[in-house]
């Protein structure tokens, strides 16, 4: 794991790696047939993946515990409200309800796949420069987690799982120096932070992704409820059968 | 996280640096020296509580990894395994500083082990399979031990956080900057085999007042050397493992920690117990599976390598014999079906008693077309495992009618 972050901060250091341009990456697509219906769907909310750090100057993620539990206390409710505001029944995700968990378990595997899954169309379906050719067909989005998530522990309790991401790295005061001399002197643009998030839906008895939003311009400060207000409207955006819709574009900082 | 061995980062980054030539001009690795002698184990001062902002922030991952981790299918959660392996732990380390570690033993066929800065110690079984006695294992465990003592995760991090951000400002400077941009990330690299080596001392401490053989350490880097330059040889590149350290190798080469660590395992007289046949006991029948794990890695040369080793211990057994025919089976080259079937013999004649040796044997048989003898072992098999996962497909093989429960087909 920080052989990863070294690597990552190393090839962010040395190499200045722009930003990917936003226009080549398509952001959202639902499944045909879901069918979610207020006041009827169930849903079960998984645990979210949510890490809040800064960007160190040479580009190093730096974790910070404190902003991370605010994010996840802010996110959670936002999330819970959001849903509820729209008719929809939420489920907790089990051993968060039950507080065990141990070896081998299902929804811990689940909650690891899914990311795998949710890269991967971001890369080769959503990156319009990197679409397969079998993603190339008109309304098609088959992807599926496997049909043995219907026999998780609770599954049976809900009709879809939701699954969220996000991470932050904000960036230190040397990141938005080097950042500002970096584009004056020479002109090369680094990144000033990380900002990503994606959410996504997952038919509980299929295990088919019927809906994914990866909107790779995530916005809102996470660390404040404002923020988390935006941030969750972002990810929950046209969310199948309900009235979400992207919150207005905030000016940038 | 620390790991325990022979860790690279990306192929990018090292054919980044090889592209450079400035690299050949900065000042190496200083030579290891090794210490006069085994470094005292520090005063315990109790199990870790993260301190400051950046030790909370890697704490806080590690608890999101442990979490994955724990629910993993790759976890080994046979109590009797993880008793013996916690055992060996606390054995090494001692009682005290054994309750600060949460053990994880992971089904992965690769020589490695980990340590995170929370407590978090994984062990794969490819570090099980090839320790040849219980005071290697307590030497590995020690060495992730001693890195979580010592806080190298945290240490690690702001050192490659000074690092990144040395070579960030570096950049700014025109052509000479590059070169002191490497140089601020080699620093990194050094500082990382620095810890490594610490911790390998610190690990060997443990090893020596535990009353285990100091001596074994060593060899365990002499066998991943060799292991790994017959897997080399036979892919048909030069053997070369382990002899040099890459630009951007986290650890130092196995050569020269098998050196260090031998160097110092003769200064500590060494008199203690390689623990060879508990380490047998303790494993118990993961030896085998772990075997077969091993076999299906599709590394020819450096699984002939390690079943030979083992039988220089433990003599050609039925079981290694049986391995060593699935290792020739697979691979299927021409003549590979012949010699299959004659080490599964060789097997059943030492009374090798697994019904997958009669599998094997079946299967090759049938390869080269000796159809009843084949048909024979298959139907063997089949009695004693008629619950195979593939006994459909084999019962067909072997002749044998479709099972009566079949119902019709549409």
């Amino acid at each position: 794991m920080k052989r990863m972050m070294v690597a990552a901060g190393l090839a962010l250091a040395t190499l200045a790696v722009p930003a990917l341009p936003v226009a080549a990456q398509e952001v959202a697509r639902v499944r045909d047939g879901v069918t979610i219906t207020p006041g009827q769907t169930r849903i079960m909310i998984m645990q979210p993946n949510i890490k809040v750090g800064s960007m160190s100057t040479g580009g190093l993620f730096e974790p910070n515990a404190e902003w991370t539990a605010t994010a996840r206390k802010l996110i959670d409710a936002q999330v819970r409200q959001q849903l509820a505001g729209q008719g929809i029944t939420l489920v907790a995700q089990p051993e968060i309800a039950a507080g065990s968990d141990g070896p081998q378990n299902p929804v811990q595997q689940y909650r690891a796949l899914f990311p795998v899954v949710a890269k991967a169309v971001m890369e080769f379906q959503f990156f319009l420069g990197n679409r397969l050719p079998t993603k190339k067909r008109p309304g098609v989005f088959d992807y599926t987690l496997g049909s043995g998530i219907a026999s998780m522990p609770g599954a049976q309790d809900a009709d879809y799982a939701l699954f969220m991401f996000t991470e932050d790295a904000y960036g230190s005061a040397g990141r938005k120096a080097a950042q500002l001399l970096m584009a004056g002197l020479f002109g090369v643009a680094i990144a000033p932070g990380v900002h990503v998030g994606y959410a996504g839906l997952v038919d509980l008895k299929t295990g088919d992704l019927v809906w994914l939003n990866a909107d790779p311009e995530m916005g809102g400060d996470v660390r404040e409820t404002d923020g988390a207000v935006k941030r969750v409207g972002q990810l929950l955006a046209n969310f199948p059968g309900t009235k979400l819709t992207a919150p207005a574009p905030a000016p940038k900082k | 996280m620390k790991r325990l061995g022979l860790a690279r980062l990306s192929a990018a980054l090292l054919l980044a640096g090889a592209a450079l030539p400035v690299a050949a001009q900065l000042p190496a690795a200083p030579a290891a020296a090794p210490p006069a002698q085994l470094p005292p184990i520090p005063a315990w001062g109790g199990t870790l509580e993260p301190q400051d902002r950046d030790e909370r922030g890697l704490w806080m991952m590690s608890a999101d990894d442990e979490q994955l981790i724990r629910g993993s299918r790759f976890v080994i959660d046979d109590p009797a395994l993880n008793a013996y392996v916690r055992g060996v732990l606390c054995k090494a380390v001692g009682a005290d500083r054994c309750q600060s570690v949460r053990l994880y033993v992971m089904r992965v066929p690769v020589f490695n082990a980990s340590m995170h800065p929370n407590g978090m110690m994984q062990i794969w079984s490819g570090a099980l399979l090839r320790m040849r006695g219980e005071a290697e294992l307590a030497a590995v465990l020690g060495h992730e031990f001693a890195h979580y003592e010592r806080r190298h995760s945290l240490a690690g991090f702001k050192q490659a956080r000074a690092a990144t951000d040395a070579a960030l400002w570096a950049a700014f400077i025109p052509i000479a900057g590059l070169a002191v941009s490497l140089g601020a990330l080699q620093g990194f690299f050094i500082y990382n085999q620095a810890q490594e080596k610490e911790a390998d001392l610190g690990g060997l401490s443990f090893v020596q007042r535990a009353g285990y053989s100091t001596a074994a350490f060593a060899d365990v880097w002499e066998r991943l050397i060799a292991e790994e330059d017959a897997g080399r040889v036979a892919r048909g590149q030069k053997p070369r493992a382990g002899r040099r350290s890459g630009f951007f190798a986290t650890h130092p080469p196995s050569a020269e920690r098998m050196t260090y660590l031998r160097a110092l395992a003769r200064q500590a007289a060494d008199t203690g117990d390689p623990g060879a046949a508990s380490l047998r006991a303790g494993l118990g029948a993961w030896f085998g599976r772990f075997l077969e794990d091993q076999v299906k890695l599709n590394d020819f040369g450096g699984t002939e390598w390690l079943l030979a080793d083992l039988a220089r211990r433990d003599g050609w057994t039925g079981q290694l014999l049986s391995t060593r025919g699935d290792l020739y089976r697979l691979r299927g080259q021409d003549g590979d079906m012949a010699i299959a079937a004659g080490l599964y013999r060789e097997a059943l004649a030492k009374g090798h008693a697994d019904p997958e040796t009669r599998r094997g044997l079946g299967l090759a048989l049938l390869r080269q077309g000796q159809q009843a003898e084949g048909q024979a072992m298959l139907k063997a098999y089949l009695e004693a495992k008629p619950d195979a996962g593939d006994a459909a497909m084999l019962r067909m093989m072997a002749g044998l009618p479709s099972p009566a429960t079949a119902g019709p087909t549409q």
